[in-house]
């Protein structure tokens, strides 16, 4: 069979992990992120203290970083190290499930957009435009006005105003795997459109899909610290970076531990994301993100 | 160029009147009630419902959408439920507010995102490159309200020669002419810092990645082959050619300052828009939600409206495009 009818290159995967491998940015970012997952999975064996229960507040408030107490205590008596390594927990769960739900919507939105066309793409699309000239933040607080808060709202929240990037990137892939061959011979062999979107469109755009979604997760976490910071995101007690991060503003001077550890782990968590994410960019896909 | 700009303001007109009434039925479909924090022993059932009637709230949500929608096509953004005063006035005291802020932001932002990105570009592979590369992508990372907390701890707290809150001083109003300006001025370098600066990081790599490309160009090498200075290479021939796929990204960072400017707002007690948006939302103000909501996206979409025009001008080859001339 002609070579032209084939779909792209299934096998640039294996040249894409060899040079993973090979690419130091991704690599570090890659040992970053298993280092904060492995740290959050076994919080409790890494710290013997409790991250939400208070201790005897005279004798525990804020005592300073070194001891028992590596980072310090909170004004509750808590200790940071604790309450920061719990807090990892929340930031991941919370960032991998949004990005999950927005790029599920938004490949979906997308694909529908790219080959349905028509007023379907314009309805799609001038929607995705729509939302996209709120900025994020203002768009999530008229959300949370309307509920109170909680971690699922938060989530389902993060995911629903984050899937319009993602259904433009989609909707422009689509577009030209359309006019491939292959997508052709589907078509001549009696091909319905959902199989040919979720067969052959869907599964070859999800390179760019992942890549995507793991230089997005950095914005998602920030924009979670966020909230939280403003007290509209995770509810307390549970130990949120963001929030660890506006407790410590009342005690800035004499007590600098307590906001500036958890603002440290967002940014090495971060950094170690888009580290991530621009690995795979190089290794896998250089064509589509330049 | 008219006809260009003619259908840009067509579009961008009913973008915005889209995300209106997306908003619009998000907020009154959805539960919870702005009248639920009257609900109180010492008001009577009676008395709120009478509050419902006057605000509208008891009439069919399609018919309280057309009211709306007139009302705000006429200017009016309704009445606060908290402040019990018109909307209208509210903004016309915080908009201006947030305007010094952003545009003071805007203006840090553009300074060290195209020089740091230019600098970048001309010593690719340096050691100051490099440097670049490293300090933007932890720039890029750092949360804004905690960048935010910890310059007040250095220069408001511990140094104490910045303030660290509001937008002048107690007795400013003694004060006029250069101290006035000198004071406001002090208050300011703080919030458009942290807004500015932390964004500026992504601004210097797309610049350096123009910068990079136009400096390839025959061009260039025919301007240095006839003994330009290099300066005057980057500056007159490279700078202007990759600076204008720039201003779109400039069109685009709007609506990133103005988030930006919610949270920025909210740590240094700055009596903008942000701050406004945080206190309606803690309050369910709907109608100030809606107003600001609407006064942001009119923002975003005039500021892509002009990064649009404006890159259409310094590039005649989009016009020719657009026009299919």
């Amino acid at each position: 069979m002609d070579g032209a009818l084939q779909e792209p290159c299934r096998s640039c995967w294996s040249g894409g992990w060899a040079r993973f491998r090979k690419n130091r940015t991704g690599m570090a970012g890659a040992v970053i992120v298993t280092a904060l997952y492995l740290m959050a999975v076994f919080a409790p064996a890494l710290t013997p203290y409790d991250p939400i229960s208070q201790g005897s507040l005279p004798e525990m408030r804020h005592h300073a970083p070194g001891g028992d107490h590596p980072l310090g205590t909170d004004k509750f008596g808590r200790d940071v190290f604790a309450r920061v390594l719990y807090g990892s927990r929340i930031s991941l769960a919370i960032s991998f499930l949004s990005v999950t739900i927005s790029v599920i919507v938004g490949a979906l939105a997308g694909a529908a957009a790219g080959y349905a066309g028509g007023w379907v793409d314009s309805v799609i699309m001038r929607f995705v435009d729509a939302l996209m000239a709120i900025p994020r933040l203002f768009l999530l607080l008229t959300c949370i006005a309307l509920f109170s808060n909680s971690i699922p709202l938060v989530i389902i929240l993060l995911g629903a105003t984050s899937w319009m990037a993602t259904a433009r990137l989609v909707r422009g892939q689509i577009l030209s795997l359309r006019r491939q061959d292959f997508v052709a011979a589907a078509e001549s062999l009696g091909a319905g459109g959902r199989r040919i979107i979720f067969r052959h469109l869907i599964p070859n755009t999800l390179t760019v899909m992942i890549i995507s979604a793991t230089l997005r997760i950095g914005g998602i976490i920030l924009t979670e610290a966020s909230l939280s910071f403003l007290g509209l995101g995770v509810p307390q007690p549970v130990p949120s970076w963001g929030r660890m991060v506006f407790e410590g503003r009342e005690a800035l001077l004499g007590a600098w531990w307590v906001s500036t550890f958890p603002g440290l782990a967002i940014i090495i968590t971060v950094i170690g994301y888009n580290l991530l994410g621009d690995g795979l960019k190089e290794s896998f896909d250089p064509v589509h993100f330049g | 160029m008219a006809a260009f700009l003619l259908r840009r303001i067509l579009q961008s007109l009913v973008l915005v009147w889209i995300v209106l009434t997306i908003t619009f039925f998000l907020l009154h479909l959805a539960p919870g009630d702005p009248m639920a924090r009257y609900e109180h022993p010492d008001i009577s059932p009676e008395t709120v419902m009478k509050m419902r009637g006057q605000l509208g709230l008891d009439r069919p949500v399609i018919e309280q959408y057309f009211i709306w929608a007139a009302g705000f096509a006429r200017g009016d953004f309704g009445v606060s439920f908290r402040y019990n005063r018109p909307v209208g006035e509210i903004l016309a005291e915080t908009i201006p507010n947030t305007l010094r802020l952003t545009v003071a932001s805007m203006a840090l932002y553009v300074l060290f995102g195209l020089a740091l990105g230019m600098m970048s570009a001309a010593r690719r592979y340096s050691a100051f490159d490099r440097l670049n590369t490293i300090v933007a992508l932890f720039v890029y990372s750092i949360p804004s309200f905690w960048l935010a907390l910890m310059l007040i701890m250095l220069f408001s707290l511990k140094l104490g020669i910045l303030p660290s809150s509001h937008m002048q001083s107690l007795d400013s109003a003694s004060m006029s002419g250069i101290p006035l300006f000198l004071d406001r001025a002090r208050h300011l370098v703080l919030p458009a810092f942290v807004l500015g600066v932390a964004s500026a990081a992504g601004l210097a790599r797309y610049m350096r990645g123009s910068m990079i490309d136009v400096l390839r160009e025959d061009y260039i090498r025919t301007a240095r082959a006839k003994g330009l200075p290099e300066r005057s290479v980057l500056l007159k021939h490279a700078f202007r050619n990759a600076a204008i796929p720039v201003v779109t990204i400039l069109g685009m960072s709007l609506p990133f300052l103005l988030g930006g400017a919610v949270i920025v707002e909210k740590i240094f007690s700055w009596p903008g828009m942000g701050g406004l948006m945080v206190e309606a939302i803690y309050t369910r103000d709907y109608p100030v939600v809606l107003a600001v909501n609407f006064v942001v996206a009119v923002m975003v979409i005039l500021g892509n409206l002009l990064a649009d025009t404006g890159y259409a001008v310094l590039d005649p080859r989009i016009m020719s495009k657009e026009t299919g001339r």
